[in-house]
Order: C-alpha cells, then sequence, then structure tokens
C-alpha cells in the first residue's frame, strides 16, 4: 500500500508484535509522529529499555533534515501514528535516507484496541483466563470450567471473548461486570444481546451517579452471597463498595482448594480504585475505607489469587504480561493496605485524586445504556490509559 | 475571512491534507490567503501544530461547516513571507 508515488515501501508491525518486543523489554525506539497534545495524552508505555520520541510528521514536511537528524541512525525505528497513513509516510521518508524503519499497522487505534490473552490459571478443573488491553491498562477475565465460561468484565470487542470461548469448545453462560466503568465501555450488555447469557451488575451502580438515571439496559442485580456453579468452579458475589457503590468482587472457589478474587477497581495490585467518579468523593471515601480494611480480609485468603481489572504499570505483572498476585503479597506490598486510621486515609486519598477525564462521566451512561455512541465515537471515548487509580 | 486560492483535501488521510496545504502556500505570492477544504477530523489539531512552527505561514483561522451531513473542517493560510 502506497500513498504517495515514489514513496520508498516499508514494512509495517503489528501492535502484538510490538507488545512481544515490550513484554522482552528490548531496546526500542518508537518515534510517535502524533501531534504533541495527541502523544502526551496517550503515549504507548514500556518498561525501563523503551526509548519513545515524540517528533510530529509535519516537523518531517516542514523540515526533513532538520526532523531526520533528531532520530538515531543505528536501530530500528518503530513509527507510530494515529492512523497508520502519518507514520508510513515518515517511515518511508526516513528509508529513503538509510534509516531501518516500520511503521505501526493500523496507528495507535489498533494498539488501542489490541488484546492480549494468556492463562493465568490452568488446571484439571479448567482455566482461568486474562484478556487484557494492554494500551489501556484493562483487564478482563474468563473462568471456563466444564464446557462453561463466565466473563469477568469483558470489554467493548466481544468477538474477542466468542472466538476464545468458542475455541475452549465451552459456551458463555455468565457476564459479570464488578461495576459500571467509567473508563471504559463494557462488553457485557452486547454480549449478553449476543449470547443469551445473563448480565449482572450491582443495582446501586445501574443509577448513573451525576445524571441520577436509571439504567435502560437488561441487567440482573447482583447481590452480595448470589453464588454460581460454573461448571466445577464457584463464583461468589462479595460486595465491595467505595469506588462505586456497586462495586462487587467476585471470589473463585476451585475444587482443588485454589481461590481467585476478581476485585474489578476494587483494589488493584499496587493502588486502589479512586472514590471520586461518582461525584462524592468525600461521602465515598469512608465507605472504601470500611472495605478495604473490613470486607476485604473477609474474602481473602492469604493464597488467593487477587485479579484486578487495571494495572497503571507494566511492572505490576510478571514478565509474562500476567497481571496477579496471591492477597498476602498485596497486603505486604500495596499502599491502600498500610495501616491507616479512617481519618488518614481520608486525608491520604483526597490529596491523591488524579485529575477527572471528562469523558468518563459520558462512559458510564454508555454503560447504562443512556447514550449509544457509534463506533468512532466509542473509539475516541476510550482514547488513552485508564485514570482509575489513585495518583501517586 | 477573504482568501485568494482554495485547496480542495477532502477524502484524503493523513498525511496528505498537510503535505499538499505545504506545498500549495509555499507557492502562493505572499501575503495571499489559501483556504484548505479537508474532511480528515485530525487536521484541526495537526494544523495548528504544524503552523506553530512553519516557516512564514500563519494560520488565521479554522471552521468546522457541515456540508450535506458532512462535516469539512476548513483552514486559511497566510504566506506571511
Amino acid at each position: 500500500m502506497t500513498i504517495t508515488e515514489g514513496q520508498t515501501a516499508v514494512a509495517a508491525f503489528t501492535p502484538a508484535e510490538l507488545y512481544a518486543r515490550i513484554l522482552r523489554d528490548e531496546p526500542l525506539f518508537i518515534l510517535d509522529v502524533r501531534n504533541e497534545e495527541e502523544f502526551q495524552r496517550s503515549p504507548i508505555e514500556g518498561r525501563a529499555n523503551l526509548t519513545t520520541v515524540n517528533i510530529p510528521y509535519f516537523a518531517f514536511i516542514e523540515d526533513e533534515e532538520g526532523a531526520a537528524a533528531q532520530v538515531p541512525q543505528d536501530r530500528e525505528i518503530f513509527v507510530v501514528c494515529a492512523k497508520e497513513g502519518s507514520s508510513q509516510y515518515v517511515a518511508s521518508l526516513l528509508a529513503e535516507r538509510g534509516y531501518q524503519a516500520r511503521y505501526l499497522e493500523g496507528g495507535y487505534i489498533s494498539w488501542g484496541n489490541f488484546y492480549d490473552i494468556r492463562d493465568v490459571v490452568a488446571a484439571d478443573w479448567g482455566r482461568i483466563v486474562q484478556i487484557a488491553r494492554p494500551a489501556r491498562g484493562d483487564l478482563s477475565f474468563a473462568v471456563i470450567s466444564g464446557g462453561k465460561a463466565a466473563l469477568i468484565d469483558p470489554m467493548r470487542h466481544i468477538a474477542v471473548y466468542r472466538e476464545l470461548v468458542e475455541k475452549a469448545g465451552a459456551t458463555i453462560t455468565h457476564l459479570f461486570d464488578t461495576h459500571v466503568h467509567a473508563d471504559h465501555i463494557s462488553g457485557g450488555p452486547a454480549l449478553a444481546a449476543a449470547t443469551g447469557a445473563p448480565y449482572y451488575v450491582h443495582a446501586y451502580d445501574a443509577i448513573h451517579p451525576i445524571d441520577m438515571l436509571p439504567a435502560v439496559i437488561d441487567y440482573t442485580h447482583i447481590q452480595e452471597g448470589d453464588r454460581f456453579q460454573i461448571g466445577e468452579v464457584t463464583i461468589t458475589a462479595r460486595w465491595f463498595p467505595g469506588h462505586t457503590l456497586g462495586q462487587v468482587n467476585y471470589r473463585l472457589d476451585a475444587p482443588d482448594g485454589r481461590s481467585a478474587l476478581f476485585t474489578g477497581d476494587g483494589i488493584f495490585l499496587r493502588s486502589f480504585g479512586r472514590p471520586d467518579l461518582g461525584g462524592k468523593g468525600e461521602a465515598w471515601t469512608p465507605i472504601l475505607y470500611r472495605s478495604l480494611t473490613e470486607r476485604l480480609p473477609q474474602m481473602a485468603d492469604d493464597t488467593t489469587l487477587i485479579l484486578p481489572a487495571h494495572f497503571s504499570s507494566l511492572d505490576e505483572g510478571s514478565a509474562d504480561g500476567v497481571f496477579a498476585a496471591p492477597y498476602a503479597e498485596v497486603r505486604a506490598t500495596n499502599d491502600a493496605l498500610r495501616p491507616r486510621d479512617e481519618a488518614e486515609f481520608t486525608s491520604y486519598v483526597l490529596s491523591h485524586l488524579p485529575v477527572f477525564p471528562a469523558e468518563y462521566v459520558e462512559i458510564k451512561r454508555v454503560n447504562i445504556g443512556l447514550v449509544t455512541p457509534c463506533e468512532g465515537k466509542a473509539g475516541e471515548l476510550e482514547l488513552g490509559k485508564n485514570i482509575c487509580a489513585l495518583a501517586k | 475571512m477573504d482568501f485568494n486560492q482554495t485547496l480542495d483535501v477532502k477524502g484524503a488521510k493523513c498525511p496528505m491534507p498537510l503535505v499538499k496545504s505545504r506545498k500549495a502556500v509555499s507557492e502562493l505570492p505572499v501575503g495571499q490567503v489559501l483556504k484548505v477544504v479537508a474532511t480528515d477530523r485530525g487536521s484541526l489539531a495537526d494544523f495548528q501544530g504544524w503552523a506553530k512552527t512553519a516557516k512564514n505561514v500563519e494560520l488565521l483561522a479554522q471552521e468546522t461547516v457541515n456540508e450535506g451531513g458532512q462535516d469539512l473542517y476548513v483552514h486559511y493560510l497566510k504566506r506571511t513571507a
């Protein structure tokens, strides 16, 4: 595919290749040619050996030689733009000058919509599969056992989940959202419509906290203590209010004694979900405090695997990109669980709230059916990384 | 907004609206204004970013107009020297 006659042909790289290299922490040089604002909003993040430089493509149009001089000649250049065209253009210019350059297939949009799938647990009774969107720091899960599959916090691209479950020879029987998300569009209602499986969410989250309007999607109210059998495993709903009033953790118990807790935005591996996205931070912070200090110890054992809905940094995961840790480890390393009294906790939380993205109010509307965006708008709402955790 | 010439880049995808605009504005007599009509929404932010460092070019104005259900992004570029 060429965009201008006479351009040097250059090869593309895929999001999957990029992510594999990032996880291996290979020395990588990303040349991001989007405008500065877009770059600042959603840079591609990696580990220690990733170098990212932002030189907008129009700098190459304006002063090709000056812009190219800022790019190292002794290493491969991975060029990234918003939709592909400009990165292909810049990669071609660089190739003509003797650089080794490739461009990201589909641009940042395809990176943002890239899903990475890997097993967290594979046992006789079945599997726990992590389905991640690395660009956003979003995590979702499939529990597959005895030909049945429950999905926890499935995201917008529902074909990813349907293919995964079909390939496993199973049927989707339960769709669990830990809460009504503010940072991304849930795949739960669409999967319910496509598969007939019930979509579970807590009724408190079915009211938009800022609009004070009720959900118009079909959902089944999940409550503290509700139990479900998925093949050989049991899943129990545990109410964990704070990030939202209806946040629910799902505890999995397997026949071999293993357990896991899908914590959504209740607690992450190194942080926890901010309590202000409903616009009621001061009122909800004490509720979150009690969930963290009183409810959590009752729903997790030392060996219970904590499986959250987000990560902030790749370093929170294992070398192969699995974001899970036993509760004992999380308790020892997560600042959220450091012993504090309520006043200290409240002042810590309220002084560490990151920016409140305006689109989060709209995304909650989408997730309870008050608004239906087109694909382009949905993609824009979800651009960039989640900001659901407290600031450092 | 008064202008001297029009460049139609409707349907052109990034980076072509800017590539063509750069060329066209360079060919304008000094002091004249080029009206660029694009359908790529990203051109709004990109023209702003480009104009900050572009030589002898001033971005006089931008507007979004709806024509037959389609949004058009219009940029007015002046060759300053």
